[in-house]
């Protein structure tokens, strides 16, 4: 009788109603990407509750979220977590921040291009880790070369992304810059910057997925404290779930930050006239 | 007074487009250039505008050289070129960026009003019909106001109607501040509509080939025989240009198609 009441002055509003449809869509379509990782945790809880398997191995999510309200409780899993966002964050910022500078310098400046962008190229090519005992000599095996290492993952995505981006930029639009006598730092800022700003954040997000791969990287080389070093630490003491659970925070975390970006960059891309904008997200 | 001697321009791959140009133009003047396909019309007014170096020849105005875009010289496109990211009163102000904020917004406001479209003020540039993003574009391009306006075939996308509607907002727009106007066409409607003076070039390599006074008052009557009169003058000497006719000027032709390439 209570419960009743609500619902029938809620259904009673036209607006209400006419609404209900469109917002249902909204909240069920983000849930149907749950379902299959939701069916695999499943299955595999069944798996080992009926005994098919021990789970030792592969510990069932029930046992893997157990580890993480473990953690949780003693307060480790905030320490761990913020160590691994302080050292993602940092390295991201200074990559994103290098990328998109030298980016645009070597994107706007033919001559610029010519002189820095075969040297970007070269050292692009080097695969990241090959630089972690140049960094470990130079900058010691504390935080510094940590942030370096994932400052130069994030780098390279950002910067490709910004000089490629303003290469394809359209002639006629930079041609009305050049009709208000923009050049230079002002060129780039008024019309290149936001002409390439949907390639920007696509190149953002690749960077920050390569951020938290180096970051992984990099605290398995050697950390007291992180993710990673819950990684290493469950695989020496023989401890999957703690494993699984560092993944499964590694994947929430990544996902979370992306949809971050994402999230932050719409209102900044309202403008545009394209195909991903109709079907939307 | 904007002055065109003996400009010349030889495109890097060797195509002569333009070749010795000369021409005197007085402020507030109309002006219509028109010509067969490429007879180095949007060359010449890519020179006027400093986006393009002439190889030789100078442009001036008011004994000022042009080799870069200047500020006294504003520009429409064929297309209306607006900035996709910005509102249609921020593209209106693009050109305004050092004026104080609370200036640059009434300006803005003015000019929103002058070209009717005030209530499209935060719309995105995607928003609008062809004809609403042309005015735009007349707007972004008159509100420094700019002593020249350069036009690049700025109607020639557009429909009949809306080209019509155009030309004569066009001109509602140049009696506010009577800038000189240089319209580059292969409409001869639009340019007896428009012009002062028409201009036609002869291609292979683009040079001035005659001029005809348009000596209409305003406004003027597209169905007047008067108009009709002009048109054919232009009609033929367009003709005469590609050596398609025997030059005569006073052989009656039929009336001649309204759109000309």
């Amino acid at each position: 009788m209570i419960s009743d009441a609500p619902v029938l002055q809620q259904s009673s509003e036209p607006a209400e109603t006419a609404a209900a449809p469109s917002r249902l869509s909204r909240y069920a379509r983000p849930m149907l990407g749950l379902l299959l990782p939701l069916i695999l945790a499943l299955g595999w809880e069944l798996v080992v509750w009926l005994g098919w398997s021990n789970g030792r191995l592969v510990p069932p999510p029930s046992r893997v979220f157990a580890t993480i309200a473990d953690l949780a409780r003693s307060g480790e899993l905030v320490r761990h977590i913020v160590a691994t966002l302080w050292r993602v964050g940092l390295g991201f910022a200074f990559g994103v921040i290098a990328g998109t500078l030298l980016g645009a310098i070597s994107g706007y400046w033919s001559l610029a291009r010519r002189l820095l962008d075969p040297t970007v190229q070269a050292l692009r090519a080097i695969p990241s880790l090959a630089w972690v005992p140049l960094f470990i000599l130079w900058l010691g095996i504390f935080e510094t070369s940590k942030i370096v290492l994932i400052a130069v993952g994030v780098f390279f995505p950002v910067y490709l992304g910004v000089m490629g981006a303003i290469l394809i930029v359209d002639r006629k639009i930079v041609e009305v810059g050049r009709t208000f006598r923009l050049s230079g730092f002002a060129m780039i800022r008024r019309i290149l910057l936001p002409a390439v700003l949907p390639a920007y954040v696509v190149s953002l997000r690749v960077g920050l997925g390569l951020g938290w791969m180096f970051v992984v990287a990099a605290e398995l080389i050697g950390a007291s404290e992180g993710l990673g070093y819950l990684l290493l630490d469950g695989q020496q003491l023989g401890k999957p779930a703690q494993i699984l659970a560092a993944i499964v925070i590694f994947a929430i975390l990544g996902k979370l930050t992306d949809w971050l970006i994402e999230v932050a960059a719409a209102p900044f891309l309202r403008w545009q006239d394209a195909f991903g904008r109709v079907r939307g997200a | 007074m904007l002055a065109l001697d003996r400009v010349s321009k030889t495109y890097p791959n060797g195509v002569h487009a333009l070749a010795r140009f000369s021409a005197e133009i007085r402020q507030g003047e109309i002006v219509a250039i028109i010509g067969g396909s490429g007879c180095g019309k949007s060359t010449l007014l890519r020179a006027i505008a400093g986006l393009d170096r002439a190889s030789s020849g100078t442009v001036t105005l008011d004994s000022e050289a042009i080799a870069s875009p200047h500020a006294k010289i504003g520009i429409i496109f064929q297309e209306p070129r607006l900035l996709p990211w910005l509102s249609v009163a921020d593209n209106i102000g693009f050109g305004l960026a050092d004026l104080p904020a609370t200036e640059r917004r009434e300006k803005v406001a003015r000019a929103l009003a002058r070209v009717g479209l005030a209530d499209m003020a935060q719309a995105w540039p995607r928003e609008l019909s062809g004809g609403q993003a042309q005015r735009v574009a007349i707007a972004r391009a008159l509100v420094p106001q700019p002593e020249v306006l350069l036009l690049d075939e700025p109607f020639s996308a557009l429909d009949a109607f809306t080209r019509r509607d155009l030309q004569d907002h066009l001109l509602d727009l140049w009696a506010d501040t009577r800038p000189t106007l240089i319209l580059v066409t292969h409409d001869v409607d639009e340019a007896v509509v428009l012009a002062d003076r028409v201009l036609v070039m002869r291609p292979r390599p683009g040079r001035l080939f005659d001029q005809i006074e348009i000596n209409l008052g305003r406004p003027r009557d597209r169905n007047s025989p008067l108009f009709e009169n002009f048109k054919r003058n232009v009609l033929t000497s367009l003709d005469r240009s590609l050596d398609r006719s025997v030059p005569d000027r006073d052989a009656t032709q039929g009336p001649g198609q309204a759109m000309w390439w």
